[in-house]
C-alpha cells in the first residue's frame, strides 16, 4: 500500500518534470522542394538552390539534405550560361557549383514521392540518400516553393498536394516520432493557406502570402531572360546570408520573422505559432541555426582522465580483449593448421580442383531449336504474303 | 495495441540473478549470509523494476565458462542468465572486507576476514551490508539508465544526483538509435598525396574484430574503408593555429564541429539499410604536422550520433625535409584503432561503470531490450491511432500479420524479461521492433491523396449528374402516376 502511494507520488512528480523539461535536438535535416518545371519557373529552382547553399554553409551535410528539383535549369538549352544557376542578376555565386547532390529529380518529384519521403513509406531498396532518416531528436526544415493556390500546391503541372495531405503527412511523422521540432516554410501564391490544417505539435510554419495574394518574383536577369528569385525567399536569404554568418549565430526565429518587410515583399507573410509548445513567446527563442544549421556538440576525449568509462580505461579493456582474442585465434589457427596440414598430406589435389570450379564464367544462352523457330517465322511470313497476294488478286477481279 | 503503447500490458522488470559461491563457509553460514544480504539489498533498492536476486552456488567454474557474453545464452532455456558470480574468499590479515571485480569476466571476488563470518543469530552482519552495497554500486548506473528509459525524459530515481542523471541522458543522446545492422566506415583523409596506403585490413582484424564479435548478440556490423587524398578543409572552417608553447598546430574546441568538411568529403556511403558510423583518421600535412586540440591536447573526439575523428601524426620521414610516410603500418594505426574501438563503444551506448567489459555488454543488452520493447510498443500505439484517425488509408493484410508477429514477440520479450533471460529477451525484442517498423512503414499504406469531401463532390458531380437527372425525373413521374392512380381509385370508390 505504501509502495503504491510512493509510486503514485513519484509518477506525479515525473509528469510535472516532463512538462517543464525541453530536451535539445540531436540532428538536423532539411527537405528542400521545388515543385515546378519549365524554363519560366527558373526562379523556383533558384530559390531552392539558394537555400540549399545556405543550409550547407551552416553545416548540414549532404546526407541530411533532401533536395527535390523537378527540372534541370543548368542544362536547359535556353540557358545562356550553361551549367550554372544564379539567383541574382549580379551572378556572383553559381548555385549549381561543382558539388550538389540532387536526391529527387525530374519526374521523380511527385506528390506521392514527397509524401512517401516524409512518412518513410518507401520500398526497401530505396537508398538511404533518398530517405528522410530523422528521429525523435531531429529538427527538420521543410521548404517548398512552386505555384499554388488556396490550400494546394501544384506539382509539375500535373498534380497537386493539398493542405490536408501535408497536415496528415506531418501528423504521421509526429506519430512515428520522426521530428523533434519542425520549421515549415513555403513560398507560393496564397502560401499561408497551406499550413492552416496542420494539427501535430512542435511545428512553426511560415509562408509568403495571405489568402488571395500573389507571391511575386524579386527581379529578372536580362541575360538569363527570366526572373531569378522570389521576393520572400530573397529577403529571407538576405537575412540568413548577412546576419547569420556563422554556425554559432545566436539570432533566433523571432529576429528572422521580424525582418519581414511587407513593403519590400509586396505580400503579407504569415507565421503560425500555436502548435508550438509555449506558443509565440517560446518559439521566438529558437535560434535560426536550430533549423538551418547542424548541431554537433563534439566531445573531445580527455587523454588523461581516469574515471570509469574514460578513454584510458576503455583502451585498457579493449587491449585486454584484443589480447585474449589473439590467443584464442592462435589456438584456433594452430588446430586448423594441424588439420589442414594433415589434409594436405592425404589429398593434395583437392584445392586445385576447387580453384578450377571457382572460375566459372558466364555461359552462352542455349540455342536449342533456333532452326525450328526460324521455320515457324518463315511459314507465318509466307502465309501472310499468300493472303495478301490472294486478297489483291480477288480485289482486282471484283 | 494501444494497451501496449500505454504500458498496460507489460511492466518490464529486470530481475538479475547473481550467483554467490562461498567455498570457505559452512552451508548454514552461507545460507544465512545470503538471506541477510538479500534483505539488505532489498532495503537499498528503490526502483522496483530492477532488482538483484542472489542464489547460492558452489560451482566455481561458472564464471570461467561465461566470460563471453555470447555464451551466456547457452544455459538460457530453462533458468535465467547469470549476471554475475560473487566469490567469497576468506583472507587472513584483513580488517574490513574488500571487493575486486575481474576486468574480463563476470566475476566479483569479495575478500573477507574470517572473523566476520556472520553467526546465524546476527540480524544485520557487516559482511552482508558490505556485499549489498558493493552490488548496489556496481549496478547503480544500469539501474538509473533503465529507470531513465522507462520513464522517458527525466530519470525516475529521486536519489540519483542531477549530475549523474545529466551524464546518463547525455550518453543516451549521443549514442546511436538502435539498429539491427550498423555500417562502419573507416576513412583515411590527408591533405597531401601521402600516406596513400594503410594496413587497414590487418588493423581491423586485429583491433576491431574482437569487439565486434563481443557485440554479436546485440547488433551486426558491416565495414568499409576508403583513402581520400588531397582532402582540404572547408573554406568556412577556421584553420589550425600554430602554438609556440606546444610546438604544435592546434584546433580550438568550438571549431571542431566544422573540422569535417561535410560538403566535400565523401562520407556516409549509402550502403546497406543500417545507419553509418563514420571514423575518420586524419593525417595532417607535414607543414601543419603535430596537430592537436588546443584545450586538452587530445587527438580524438566524438561527434554524437555520427562517429569519431582521430588526428594521427606519424613520424615524418627525414628524406626531403619531412614528408608523411607513404604507407601506414599496422603499428602506427594501433592508437587510432584503439580509440575508434572506444568511440564505437560510446556511440553504441555502452554504459561506463562496471569496470568489466562483459558486464557492460550485459548491461547494454538489458538497456537495448528495454528500449526496443518501448519503441516497438509505441509504434503499435501509433499505428492504432493512425488507422483510427485516417479511415481512408488502405491497410493490406501483411500489416495485420506483421502486427500479430510484433505483439506475440512483445509478450515473449516481456516474459523473458520477467524470468531474467535477457539474451532471449533482446532477440525477441529485435524481431518485434523489425516487424513493428515494417508494419508502420508498409509501402502500400500511402493513400496517395486524402481527398477532402468537397473535392469528392466536385469530381463525381459531372459523372453522377447526367445519370442522376433522368433517374430523378423518372422517379418523379412514377410517383406522380402512382398518386394520380391512387386518387382515381379513391374517386372511383367514392
Amino acid at each position: 500500500m505504501i509502495t503504491l502511494l510512493r509510486l503514485i507520488q513519484s509518477l506525479s512528480l515525473l509528469l510535472l518534470l516532463i512538462g517543464t523539461v525541453t530536451a535539445e535536438h540531436t540532428s538536423n535535416w532539411a527537405v528542400l522542394v521545388s515543385t515546378s518545371r519549365f524554363w519560366f519557373n527558373y526562379r523556383h529552382l533558384a530559390n531552392v538552390l539558394s537555400l540549399y547553399r545556405t543550409v550547407k554553409r551552416l553545416g548540414i551535410p549532404d546526407s541530411q539534405i533532401i533536395l527535390m528539383l523537378p527540372d534541370d535549369m543548368a542544362c536547359n538549352p535556353r540557358n545562356a550560361f550553361p551549367g550554372t544557376v544564379y539567383s541574382n542578376a549580379d551572378r556572383a555565386v553559381d548555385l549549381y557549383g561543382d558539388n550538389i547532390e540532387v536526391d529527387y529529380r525530374g519526374y521523380e518529384v511527385t506528390v506521392e514521392n514527397f509524401i512517401r519521403l516524409l512518412t518513410d513509406r518507401l520500398d526497401e531498396d530505396v537508398p538511404r540518400s533518398k530517405r528522410l532518416g530523422s528521429d525523435a531528436g531531429s529538427n527538420v526544415l521543410v521548404y517548398m516553393t512552386g505555384h499554388g493556390g488556396d490550400q494546394f500546391l501544384k506539382f509539375q503541372d500535373a498534380e497537386e498536394i493539398g493542405a490536408w495531405d501535408l497536415a496528415h503527412a506531418f501528423g504521421q511523422m509526429w506519430e512515428k516520432k520522426r521530428y523533434h521540432e519542425l520549421l515549415f516554410m513555403i513560398d507560393t501564391c496564397q502560401a499561408n493557406t497551406m499550413y492552416t490544417h496542420f494539427y501535430s505539435p512542435n511545428i512553426v510554419a511560415t509562408g509568403s502570402s495571405e489568402l488571395d495574394q500573389s507571391s511575386y518574383s524579386h527581379h529578372a536577369d536580362n541575360d538569363v531572360g527570366v526572373a531569378v528569385i522570389d521576393r520572400w525567399t530573397y529577403y529571407v536569404l538576405e537575412f540568413l546570408e548577412t546576419q547569420v554568418t556563422s554556425a554559432n549565430s545566436k539570432l533566433n526565429l523571432g529576429d528572422l520573422f521580424d525582418s519581414y518587410d511587407e513593403s519590400k515583399i509586396h505580400s503579407q507573410p504569415g507565421v503560425r505559432w500555436d502548435l508550438f509548445p509555449g506558443g509565440e513567446s517560446e518559439g521566438r527563442l529558437r535560434t535560426v541555426v536550430d533549423f538551418f544549421g547542424n548541431v554537433q556538440n563534439v566531445e573531445v576525449e580527455n587523454a588523461n582522465a581516469t574515471e570509469p568509462g574514460s578513454l584510458k580505461e576503455d583502451l585498457a579493456e579493449i587491449a585486454r580483449l584484443v589480447e585474449r582474442w589473439r590467443k584464442r585465434d592462435e589456438e584456433y589457427s594452430a588446430i586448423l593448421g594441424n588439420s589442414s596440414q594433415h589434409r594436405r598430406e592425404n589429398e593434395p589435389s583437392e584445392s586445385v580442383h576447387l580453384g578450377s570450379k571457382m572460375t566459372e564464367g558466364p555461359t552462352r544462352m542455349a540455342e536449342d531449336n533456333s532452326w525450328g523457330k526460324r521455320l515457324v517465322g518463315l511459314s507465318v511470313l509466307g502465309a501472310c504474303t499468300a493472303i495478301w497476294v490472294a486478297g489483291s488478286i480477288l480485289g482486282r477481279s471484283a | 495495441m494501444v494497451d501496449w503503447a500505454d504500458g498496460k500490458t507489460c511492466r518490464p522488470v529486470f530481475p538479475l540473478e547473481i550467483h554467490v559461491a562461498a567455498p570457505g563457509m559452512q552451508s548454514s553460514e552461507s545460507q544465512h549470509l545470503l538471506r541477510t544480504t538479500q534483505h539488505a539489498l532489498d532495503d537499498l533498492n528503490e526502483f522496483a523494476a530492477h532488482h538483484l536476486r542472489l542464489k547460492l552456488t558452489n560451482d566455481t567454474s561458472t564464471a570461467q565458462q561465461s566470460d563471453d557474453s555470447s555464451e551466456v545464452s547457452n544455459n538460457g532455456e530453462e533458468g535465467p542468465d547469470t549476471a554475475l558470480t560473487v566469490r567469497l574468499i576468506a583472507q587472513d590479515g584483513l580488517v574490513v572486507p574488500k571487493a575486486e571485480l575481474h576486468a574480463d569476466t563476470t566475476q566479483l571476488d569479495v575478500f573477507y576476514p574470517p572473523s566476520q563470518v556472520p553467526i546465524p543469530s546476527s540480524s544485520n552482519p557487516p559482511l552482508s551490508v558490505f556485499i549489498a552495497e558493493e552490488l548496489q554500486q556496481l549496478y547503480g548506473e544500469e539501474k538509473a539508465t533503465v529507470a531513465h528509459i522507462l520513464s522517458g525524459e527525466k530519470s525516475g530515481l529521486d536519489s540519483v544526483n542531477p549530475q549523474f542523471a545529466e551524464s546518463i541522458s547525455r550518453r543516451l543522446r549521443r549514442s546511436m538509435k538502435y539498429a539491427d545492422t550498423y555500417h562502419l566506415s573507416f576513412s583515411l583523409f590527408t591533405p597531401g598525396s601521402e600516406p596513400s596506403s594503410w594496413d587497414i585490413e590487418a588493423a581491423v582484424q586485429e583491433y576491431l574484430a574482437p569487439l565486434l564479435h563481443a557485440f554479436a548478440p546485440i547488433s551486426n556490423f558491416t565495414v568499409d574503408t576508403q583513402v581520400q587524398l588531397y582532402a582540404t578543409f572547408s573554406p568556412m572552417a577556421p584553420p589550425p593555429v600554430y602554438d609556440e608553447a606546444e610546438a604544435a598546430w592546434t584546433l580550438k574546441k568550438e571549431d571542431l564541429s566544422a573540422f569535417v568538411n561535410a560538403a566535400e568529403w565523401p562520407l556516409n556511403p549509402s550502403i546497406g539499410n543500417g545507419p553509418t558510423l563514420n571514423f575518420i583518421l586524419y593525417v595532417p600535412a607535414p607543414s601543419q604536422a603535430p596537430m592537436m586540440v588546443k584545450e586538452n591536447r587530445a587527438f580524438s573526439w566524438i561527434v554524437p550520433q555520427w562517429g569519431g575523428v582521430f588526428l594521427l601524426n606519424p613520424p615524418l620521414s627525414p628524406a626531403d625535409k619531412g614528408s608523411n610516410p607513404a604507407h601506414l603500418s599496422q603499428e602506427y594505426l594501433r592508437p587510432a584503432f584503439m580509440t575508434f574501438s572506444h568511440q564505437l563503444l560510446t556511440l553504441l551506448g555502452t554504459p561506463t561503470t562496471p569496470a568489466s567489459l562483459p558486464l557492460r555488454l550485459q548491461t547494454l543488452i538489458r538497456i537495448r531490450a528495454a528500449t526496443l520493447l518501448l519503441s516497438a510498443s509505441s509504434t503499435m500505439g501509433s499505428l492504432a491511432r493512425l488507422t483510427e484517425s485516417l479511415p481512408s488509408i488502405p491497410i493490406p493484410a501483411t500489416v495485420a500479420s506483421s502486427v500479430s508477429t510484433t505483439l506475440s514477440h512483445l509478450s515473449a520479450t516481456c516474459s523473458h524479461l520477467r524470468s531474467g533471460r535477457f539474451n532471449d529477451a533482446l532477440a525477441t525484442a529485435r524481431v518485434a521492433e523489425t516487424e513493428a517498423e515494417r508494419s508502420f512503414f508498409e509501402k502500400s499504406m500511402v493513400g496517395q491523396v486524402y481527398f477532402p469531401d468537397e473535392h469528392k463532390v466536385a469530381v463525381y458531380l459531372p459523372l453522377l449528374g447526367p445519370i442522376g437527372v433522368p433517374l430523378f425525373v423518372g422517379l418523379m413521374k412514377e410517383l406522380k402516376r402512382i398518386i394520380a392512380g391512387w386518387k382515381a381509385q379513391r374517386r372511383a370508390a367514392a
